[in-house]
């Protein structure tokens, strides 16, 4: 039988995140709709954001050591610039996209920023840019008499 | 090892072919040998994966690109023409379905009347009427969306499921074709909707990341497989995977007795007999496993004798025009991952042999990309910009090649990175077709005039296999093709080939769909011998 679930045979012995990393990586999560300003109210996405971290983590065991750096590399900026300031600098620097990242900072845009914000643009980031779907948004299904789950040129046309 | 029906492969026809015979018979001895392992569906961490990075669970098992001068590579391009292997298939469990964009177009009535028509290639030695009710068949088999009144296809049955609307994205190219008075209609895809799912099937939700769906709501025959397996129902259907059939075992010039597979795990040779064999293996390594099967009988390798295994090679080349606009007022943007519009072109006796082609509005026709905005740290107020700015448009397509004898594929005496035999392709276009391409530059550039786009250059043009096809055509006859009108290899008893190989033309449009009408069509042949 083939397994029913992805998971890197070294993940599973990892201990579970510290809530404090997790809490620091929700509040990059919300940084990332403030900075943006495509999601007011973000708080129904944390379960999807935790389980993400999970699945990551599952994955790739490196992830767990990604977002305990990112906890670290973010107070420092944080420490040294403020709150705004500090994420501005996380999800501006250029520095920060040098491939491969070689940095702390550079890993924390990279594998953790990054990926947070393509996660935030799924779940409905995007709608603050003129889009009703997006790729990895669950729409929902195309049910003929109901609403269709992206924009269409039929209804564009009746307005 | 024996069993009476021993199916080399596992994608679509594979799949449709067994799920057919055990329709027939729940207790039919049925094997499938697949060269590839097996990638797991369904996933959310590999979805998520993808979703972030790109990445696919099945990258790994596309074949590498050719080599390049300071870079390792596998198979060799010999021909004038660079047809790329990588990408164009994976070796899994499931076959290329596993990766599959789902347009599942029907050939029209005049491909199977090629030669009669144009003078090219060969006619296909049965008709559309032939094969219409299994294209039905196909069609609910698949799952495909798509709109049961379009007058230009002959059917009888309706479409399982409703089309998917127009998009928005559409509309520029919509207003365009209707302004030059050029018919356009639905793509019919592969993505289920909602009336006739089964259990397993859930309708498309619309999440727009099809090459890796979460919810196996685009048929892949991966899942198929799975769910023919767990569902206990078949006691004598089995699956082995990592298994390379090396050749076919040949009793007597008229029979074969089965296959020699190499067992990736053990290093170990295998030998399984079998009442017939179906090599449903892709095109590609279809032609190539007959090759590469001889005896005193067949010399030349089985089905071979008239030296027409492996060549008359066609696929399509894909093409992409590129345009360029002043703004995007409408902030059109990918809001899925497939096409929904599509204009098929010189669908015609009189027309067809200036080379059909067809015409898709794809998914990101204006190529909007947030997420790299985004990542490389634009702001908002750029990124306004940049989604309602100067942007490009595009239009995809594939045009209709011919057979022709010098194009070939054969057996590369290595082994790739999965331990198949690598593959020879020797391909060179024909002389026209450039000029063919330019004619149709001047309609696309029609289009984008009435788009208010500014065509941009000549088109990226890929002469990628995906659609690799005609290697073991069927024919009329054994002078100018390998199979019969039911895929049975000439002069062979027990031998079958179900795969693109088999087609005796290609058409414009992707063959997934007229394959897996064959299959089911053989399936019916099979199981009434």
């Amino acid at each position: 039988m083939q397994p029913t679930k992805s998971q890197h045979p070294l993940s599973a012995t990892l201990a579970p995140l510290d809530d404090a990393i997790r809490d620091a990586m929700w509040e990059l999560f919300v940084q990332i709709g403030k900075f943006w300003k495509n999601i007011d109210d973000p708080s129904e996405h944390k379960p999807r954001v935790y389980s993400f971290m999970e699945n990551r983590i599952a994955l790739d065991p490196m992830y767990r050591d990604y977002y305990i750096t990112a906890n670290n590399v973010i107070k420092q900026l944080v420490d040294q610039y403020g709150e705004v300031e500090g994420y501005h600098h996380l999800f501006t620097d250029p520095d920060a996209m040098k491939s491969p990242p070689a940095t702390p900072l550079a890993l924390t845009r990279q594998k953790v920023s990054n990926e947070f914000v393509s996660l935030q643009l799924a779940v409905g980031g995007f709608k603050a840019f003129g889009a009703k779907n997006y790729c990895g948004f669950i729409g929902g299904a195309y049910v003929p008499s109901a609403p269709v789950p992206y924009r269409t040129m039929e209804n564009h046309d009746a307005g | 090892m024996q069993v009476d029906t021993l199916i080399i492969g596992s994608g679509i026809a594979a799949t449709a072919l067994a799920q057919r015979l055990l329709d027939k018979n729940r207790n039919a001895s049925i094997l499938l040998l697949e060269a590839g392992s097996h990638v797991m569906t369904r996933d959310s961490a590999l979805w998520e994966n993808y979703l972030v990075t790109g990445n696919l669970p099945y990258d790994q098992f596309k074949d590498l690109n050719y080599p390049q001068k300071d870079k390792p590579g596998e198979n060799a391009n010999i021909g004038g023409t660079e047809v790329p292997l990588a990408g164009s298939r994976v070796i899994t469990v499931g076959g290329s379905t596993i990766h599959w964009g789902g347009w599942s177009f029907r050939l029209k009535p005049e491909d199977f009347k090629l030669r009669t028509n144009t003078g090219f290639g060969i006619d296909w030695p049965i008709s559309y009427s032939d094969l219409e009710s299994y294209y039905g068949e196909a069609e609910h088999y698949i799952g495909i969306s798509g709109d049961s009144d379009d007058p230009s296809v002959p059917r009888s049955r309706k479409y399982p499921f409703s089309p998917f609307p127009f998009s928005l994205q559409d509309q520029p190219v919509a207003r365009a074709l209707e302004a030059l008075n050029i018919p356009y209609g639905n793509v019919p895809i592969a993505r289920y909707g909602v009336g006739e799912n089964n259990q397993n099937q859930v309708p498309c939700q619309t999440t727009g990341t099809c090459k890796y769906c979460p919810f196996g709501s685009r048929f892949n025959a991966t899942d198929r497989l799975s769910d023919m397996i767990s569902s206990n129902e078949y006691q004598n259907f089995n699956i082995i995977s990592g298994a390379v059939v090396e050749e076919i075992v040949i009793t007597s010039k008229s029979q074969i007795g089965g296959v020699i597979y190499l067992d990736k795990a053990s290093g170990k040779l295998i030998q399984v007999d079998a009442q017939r064999v179906v090599i449903a293996a892709g095109s590609i390594e279809s032609a190539k496993l007959l090759l590469r099967s001889t005896s005193p009988d067949w010399k030349k390798g089985l089905g071979n004798d008239s030296d027409i295994v492996g060549r008359n090679l066609v696929t399509h080349p894909y093409f992409i025009f590129t345009g360029t606009i002043k703004e995007n007022p409408l902030q059109l943007q990918p809001e899925m991952n497939f096409p929904t519009l599509c204009t098929r072109h010189f669908d015609s006796s009189a027309e067809q042999g200036a080379g059909k082609f067809i015409l898709v509005n794809p998914a990101d026709t204006v190529p909007v990309k947030l997420a790299s905005q985004m990542h490389s740290g634009m702001m908002r107020d750029g990124l306004n910009s940049y989604v309602s700015g100067p942007n490009q448009v595009q239009l995809h397509g594939m045009i209709e090649v011919f057979g022709e004898l010098h194009n070939r594929v054969t057996n590369f005496p290595s082994r790739n990175h999965l331990g198949m035999f690598e593959t020879s392709v020797d391909f060179t276009k024909d002389s026209n077709f450039d000029i063919r391409m330019g004619q149709i530059q001047e309609h696309v550039d029609k289009i984008f005039q009435n788009m208010g786009a500014q065509i941009v250059g000549k088109p990226s043009i890929s002469w990628r296999a995906d659609h690799a096809a005609s290697v073991c055509r069927m024919s009329n006859d054994p002078a100018s093709g390998v199979l019969d009108k039911n895929l049975q290899v000439f002069g062979l008893d027990n031998l079958f080939v179900c795969s693109n190989a088999a087609f005796s033309s290609i058409g414009a449009v992707n063959p997934t769909l007229t394959l897996t009408a064959l299959a089911i069509r053989l399936g019916d042949y099979l199981a009434n011998e």
